[in-house]
């Protein structure tokens, strides 16, 4: 058993408040992701774990255990830095021994795990390597491979692949879930890429100045913002915050282009959040003018080809507004188009950012 | 003129050749993405356009001016790489005011552009900052607001944004793409994520083992990739392609995928084309084109990626993998098979043998 409690755990470092009164647990077997901008408190929690800083107030129990007072050394967690550290000028199996044999672990024990490892890895054609020789995706599963040969309860990754080319950190996001689930352990991960984070992790926290926003699966947390801010995190491109006023019959937004029928809408909302994939963007027709209903038409500023997918951003009143849209629609800059948005879409934040 | 025309350019560093050769014409005023992986050779081909690195062989014209052995500093080129240089002793407007005030423009003029450019980077509330206490995000904003500031006729950014934080990249995606239609310079960018160049660029260059492999718009080459390279690089995920060969049926011309089964008939134009180029192909599709059908490839789900706006479904394993792109509610999971095939009008055909496109008609 692995899970990792954090109890109103707070951390400062002078006057910052690195971690301020963070409650969580990290269940056993759980891909468990900290999310947020730099500065958030993510690499804290991080070295707050692995035992290298110790908490100002609060407890941190792991299995069960409470370990304020343990030693990193014998917390037995494992740790893949963002870096990878790896020894430059050891090959790629001496890396992965290099724990145990420091650990003095009997030398047919220590072939039994690297075997163990390196053939759940895919890393036994590039052992005999040094490190210069390995692709960065090869480097990485190296340095996985020799947090992993300790057999940690819980292991803990810090931006693990950030440094990889965008093409291959799609792949070897996959390849680390599908590593996590066999391996069948605790993983901690921290990354400053939402779609990475929404990828790989069974659940995840959002932070904030050291403070945990909101807990839960992705989808949860993308599809039901608790707040303004966490809805921002999530999302590329990110939701449309736009103030609101009320209308007839429900609110409206960037100077009337953007209306919502909603009579429910929840009376102190004062900005609603659309997510781009969730707009309707149609060329204006002048039979359109007449009908107050659909709002104002709005001009298109850019067009953003994806391939599969197509940006389009839209200047509405002072805002603009991104809207996603499937395909390769037929739409080009300086056309004037309506924007329409399904009311059981729109996301409500009321005075303080909260979600209503 | 800053039309850039590159003429059978090579560079070799001893035995390794880093750009084995490149003939490329940038026009005037156009947003050129140098696109692909590590060791591609788009830095290489950069570094010599900037004047940091002669051309072992070839030409490199700025409009008719022949730029061999010109020196960097009279090119006429500004240039931002990944890792900024910022002095750091100085505020945010002193490093903005640097170049002009080293070239003796009147202080009015300076402080009329230092303005002009703060402003277009949202900079202007940061100006009397010391840039050591701003973030990586913000001193990338100033070491590009340093470069434009010269107003240079060619402007080259060697993978800016790599060290700013996702959400900031989006939006320096935008500023940038703001920044060269104001000034209209020649832009050449380079970088290895093909969202950056796909969104930003009015033409793509997509190169790998310093060899240029196809040269067009972002649609061009998303939507008729010339061979295996380009067609799995552009696009997030790349194109699926599955191993086959065409085989007759009452129905048209198919692709026998053998454990897979057979595809739709492949439409007239292609299965002529096919029929013509004989031997093995890859049949090649987009992972958001696929579609849920009665009638196609029967794959079971292996993995599930939602990420925010779209799922990634992960269908079959190894050689006959394919990924498929679906909105969220598809509601498919692992252990589920799915059966599913793309449009007619979408399939791509490649030649097994040299990875090159078979083109219908």
């Amino acid at each position: 058993m692995a899970d990792i409690i954090f109890r109103n755990v707070t951390k400062r470092y002078g006057a910052t408040l690195a971690v301020d009164d963070a409650s969580f647990t990290v269940n056993d077997n759980e891909f468990f992701c900290f999310f947020g901008p730099p500065l958030s408190g993510k690499s804290t929690i991080l070295r707050l774990v692995l035992g290298l800083e110790v908490p100002d107030q609060g407890e941190i129990l792991i299995g069960g255990k409470p370990v304020n007072a343990v030693s990193p050394a014998e917390r037995n967690v494992a740790m893949v830095f963002q870096n990878l550290a790896l020894f430059p000028h050891m090959s790629a199996r001496d890396n992965v021994r290099f724990p145990l044999v420091e650990r003095k672990v009997a030398e047919a024990e220590i072939e039994k795990r690297l075997a163990d490892v390196a053939a759940k890895l895919h890393i036994g054609h590039i052992l005999h390597k040094p490190p210069a020789q390995l692709s960065g995706g090869e480097r990485q599963r190296v340095a996985i491979a020799r947090a992993l040969v300790r057999d940690p309860a819980a292991y803990l990754m810090d931006d693990p692949i950030s440094a990889l080319d965008a093409r291959l950190r799609e792949e070897t996001r996959v390849e680390l879930k599908r590593i996590q689930r066999e391996l069948g352990k605790t993983l901690i991960y921290v990354t400053h890429d939402q779609e990475e984070a929404m990828s790989v992790a069974d659940r995840m926290a959002i932070l904030e100045n050291g403070r945990i926003r909101q807990i839960g699966a992705p989808a949860e947390i993308y599809d039901r913002p608790a707040s303004a801010y966490v809805a921002r995190m999530l999302g590329s491109p990110m939701m449309n915050i736009l103030p609101s006023v009320r209308s007839a019959d429900g609110l409206e937004a960037a100077e009337g282009a953007i209306r919502i029928a909603d009579a429910k809408a929840p009376a102190g909302a004062i900005e609603i959040g659309l997510r781009p994939e969730d707009l309707k963007v149609r060329p204006w027709t002048d039979n359109e003018m007449t009908d107050g209903s659909k709002g104002r038409p709005a001009r298109v500023f850019e067009v953003e080809p994806l391939g599969g997918y197509t940006v389009v951003t839209i200047e509405a009143g002072q805002a603009r507004v991104r809207a996603l849209l499937r395909g390769q629609p037929d739409i080009r800059p300086d056309a004037m188009v309506a924007i329409s948005c399904e009311p059981g879409r729109v996301h409500y934040f009321g005075q303080d950012g909260g979600a209503l | 003129m800053s039309a850039i025309h590159l003429q059978n350019l090579v560079k070799k560093f001893g035995d390794f050749t880093a750009l084995k050769t490149m003939d490329l014409e940038i026009a005037d005023g156009e947003f050129m993405a140098l696109l692909g992986p590590s060791g591609c050779g788009k830095s290489t081909t950069m570094n010599m356009i900037a004047g940091m690195e002669e051309p072992t062989s070839g030409k490199i014209l700025f409009g008719e001016r022949d730029m061999a052995g010109m020196p960097m500093g009279r090119r006429g080129v500004g240039f931002v790489f990944q890792n900024y240089a910022i002095f750091t002793h100085m505020t945010v407007r002193q490093n903005l005011a640097y170049g002009p005030k080293m070239r003796g423009a009147a202080k009015a003029e300076i402080d009329r552009r230092v303005g002009a450019i703060a402003e277009m980077l949202q900079l202007s509330p940061l100006l009397d900052r010391k840039a050591d206490r701003l973030s990586v995000n913000i001193l990338q904003r100033v070491a590009i607001g340093r470069s434009a500031i010269m107003e240079p006729a060619i402007f080259l950014l060697d993978e800016p944004l790599s060290n700013v934080d996702a959400a900031f990249r989006a939006v320096m995606r935008t500023e940038l793409k703001q920044l060269q239609r104001q000034f209209r310079q020649t832009m050449v960018y380079v970088t290895h994520d093909q969202l950056e160049a796909m969104t930003m660029a009015d033409r793509i260059a997509v190169m790998d083992h310093g060899v240029l492999q196809q040269v067009g718009t972002p649609l061009e080459v998303y939507n008729n990739p010339v061979n295996v390279f380009v067609a799995r690089f552009i696009g997030a995920p790349g194109m699926n392609l599955l191993k086959g060969k065409p085989a007759e049926s009452d129905r048209g011309l198919v692709v026998d995928l053998g454990p897979l089964g057979v595809t739709p008939p492949l439409p007239d134009e292609l299965a002529s084309a096919v029929r013509a180029a004989r031997g093995d192909v890859l049949y090649g599709f987009r992972p958001e084109q696929v579609a849920l059908t009665e009638r196609g490839l029967s794959m079971p789900v292996s993995f599930v990626e939602r990420i925010g706006a779209r799922t990634i479904v992960h269908l079959g394993q190894g050689e006959s993998a394919v990924k498929a792109v679906f909105e969220n509610d598809i509601g498919l999971s692992v252990g589920q098979t799915a059966v599913v095939a793309p449009p007619a009008s979408s399939v791509r055909v490649f030649d097994a043998a040299t990875g090159l496109a078979v083109k219908a008609g």
